[in-house]
């Protein structure tokens, strides 16, 4: 009957019920556990996103700026690459305008030289540069909350 | 033997719960979206024409793909599955993975515009089936919109004149349908129109419970319902009385025509629209009675037993019934309608219409009216005698019009106790009874039909202008 040693192994039925149903016990448990701790790192936010893309590379011509105001970045496209630019003020968040010699805040009066380091104003620091990479679809992506050091341009391929 | 029963209890549900929760973890682990975006990540990596692609698309991490639109209070997760909408690579991709078709999205970037704003869905599913929605048990009023209704979307934004110069003229074509096919004559739009039907000022955002869905084919959704009830109203509705008199191939304009009367409006920065967005209200004749008057009175040369109205509809543009109406009394029944019948009231505070929309309205439907006039019958010269003309009445005219003259609905004859019949001119009345209504069932009762003397005829319209009193 159940009560009955088993020959080879030296397991009762009885135990090897009560320590298999244990051990779903325990696995269940702890696969909970895990889901449980999963749920604390949402798979997206109710917010925007801080990365976006801006277009193709084509339509950021060397020499040109382009002012994305929604999004609040400078792009700006030069012989030996493209590099994005925080347009927003370190001082208060103002959108700052580009003039000849850099940047200029409109609401304290900020300034900032062509590469966004600060050089007159109430500004306490520099306008970060963003990381743009380029999306596997060939499209340009920005992503604000990721800086990079000042002078990282991405070289485009085509 | 009570242990072993607690011990194989303890083993079972163990099991169940081991199973479950391993089903759990499977789909929390492996959701449809991952998958679609490791067969993206593997077709990318084997199309991929340079190194720096190939390299960039094995870095690419399984994630929901979610575009947040603040200010259209959406949000969107259908590229998640949909990766490569963007990429022309993904050209000749299958669905879900291929790239989005014509050039919409360069004007329409998915960042600024999402997908539901367009296609309809529910955005923040993360499954095919519930951001789909094409089935009811998802609970959602709008799923995702078939191709062929799709430009319905496009009017949010842009106007008819645009849409159609760029070859997108299913909406405009529906307006046109809507305008010539006499459906204000029922429905109100903008507050303009009759009042036997629903209004449509929203009726493409209604939801799905403000229908009457048991009897629709395929899916239950409001798409089907308006195509359905375009090419048979009484398969739907079966107590419909609407009239619908359009080619089968014409039923998927208006169902796109309707399901684009929207509520609410885009932001204004997403609008560009410069020119016609709606039916107007047009105040040439002609026009006027086909969007008002011709789901009825057809084309007004021939009247006929309607089954559905159970009643009679007179040809209000055939000479024989001109020759003895005149703009008064034409104009008398288009404002103010005719009480107990489908005939609704037109003017400013009722049907919408203006004073000299009517005038030019009559001056259509009267525009064949013979010259020769109908020969005097000279009411005010007669004395009468109501109890001959009741007696009269009874022998003559109650077979047709009924005994207490209500006529209408399952009579051959009209109802004379309405206000237009009562209010109306006796001398009309008379030579109306004399003259009778050529291709009707009204016969001339004069001497050259019935044999009535001027004398009966001035006592039975005298009879019959009482009538209203009667009980």
């Amino acid at each position: 009957m159940s009560n009955e040693t088993h020959e080879k192994t030296g397991m009762s039925r009885r135990d090897f019920l009560g320590l298999a149903s244990l051990g779903a016990a325990v696995i269940s448990s702890l696969t909970v556990l895990a889901g449980t701790f999963r749920m604390f790192k949402a798979n997206v936010r109710y917010e925007e996103s801080t990365k976006f893309k801006i277009g193709k590379a084509e339509e950021f011509p060397a020499g040109t700026v382009k002012k994305l105001d929604d999004k609040g970045v400078f792009i700006l496209s030069k012989d030996d690459g493209i590099y994005a630019i925080s347009a927003i003020c370190t001082h208060l968040g103002c959108i700052v305008n580009q003039v000849d010699w850099g940047f200029q805040c409109p609401c304290h009066g900020s300034r900032y030289n062509e590469h966004g380091k600060v050089i007159g104003g109430p500004a306490p620091r520099s306008l970060e540069w963003l990381e743009i990479s380029e999306a596997v679809d060939g499209s340009l992506e920005v992503d604000t909350a990721k800086s990079v050091p000042v002078g990282t341009k991405l070289k485009l391929y085509a | 033997m009570r242990n072993r029963f607690f011990l194989w209890i303890l083993f079972l549900s163990g099991a169940v719960l081991f199973v479950f929760t391993l089903i759990a973890a499977y789909r929390e682990i492996a959701p449809e979206w991952k998958r679609y975006q490791a067969q993206y990540k593997e077709q990318i990596i084997k199309l991929a024409k340079d190194d720096a692609t190939k390299k960039k698309a094995k870095e690419l991490v399984p994630a929901v793909q979610q575009i947040y639109l603040g200010t259209l209070n959406r949000i969107d997760r259908c590229m998640s599955c949909h990766m490569g909408v963007e990429n022309p690579m993904m050209a000749n991709a299958k669905l879900p993975l291929k790239q989005h078709s014509g050039d919409y999205l360069k004007n329409h970037p998915p960042d600024k515009f999402g997908c539901t704003v367009c296609h309809y869905g529910q955005g923040r599913a993360t499954n095919k089936k519930e951001a789909h929605a094409a089935t009811r048990d998802t609970h959602w009023d709008f799923p995702t919109i078939p191709l062929k209704y799709i430009q319905s979307s496009c009017t949010q934004c842009h106007d008819y004149e645009m849409l159609s110069a760029k070859g997108y003229d299913n909406i405009a074509k529906g307006a046109k349908l809507f305008m010539e096919k006499g459906c204000r004559g029922c429905h109100k739009l903008n507050g303009i129109g009759g009042a036997l039907g629903k209004k449509l000022d929203v009726v493409g955002s209604q939801p799905i419970a403000y229908f009457p869905m048991r009897f629709v084919e395929g899916d239950r959704n409001t798409y089907n319902w308006h195509k359905q009830h375009f090419t048979d109203p009484r398969a739907l509705v079966p107590e419909s009385e609407m009239k619908i008199n359009v080619k089968p191939e014409e039923t998927d304009l208006l169902a796109t025509y309707v399901l684009s009367l929207r509520a609410g409006e885009m932001p204004k920065d997403y609008r560009r629209i410069k020119g016609t967005q709606t039916v107007e209200k047009p105040d040439e004749g002609e026009a006027l009675y086909r969007m008002f008057c011709i789901a009825c009175h057809t084309t007004g040369k021939d009247s006929y037993f309607d089954e559905i109205f159970n009643r009679t509809i007179p040809a209000i543009m055939k000479p024989a019934f001109l020759k003895t109406a005149d703009e008064k009394y034409i104009k008398k029944v288009v404002e103010d309608g005719r009480a107990g019948t489908q005939m609704t009231s037109w003017k400013a505070t009722a049907g919408g219409l203006t004073g000299v929309e009517i005038n030019n309205l009559i001056a259509y439907i009267t525009k064949d009216r013979p010259s020769a006039k109908p020969e005097r019958f000279d009411f005010a010269g007669f004395k009468t005698d109501l109890k001959r003309g009741e007696e009269l009445y009874n022998i003559r005219c109650a077979l047709c019009h009924g005994k207490k003259g209500q006529g209408g609905e399952g009579f051959l004859g009209l109802n004379l106790r309405n206000p237009v019949v009562q209010g109306a001119d006796p001398e009309f009345l008379a030579i109306t009874v004399r003259d009778g209504r050529s291709e009707t069932s009204m016969p001339p009762f004069g001497k050259k039909g019935v044999g009535f003397t001027d004398r009966d005829i001035a006592d039975v319209v005298s009879y019959v202008k009482t009538m209203s009193k009667k009980k």
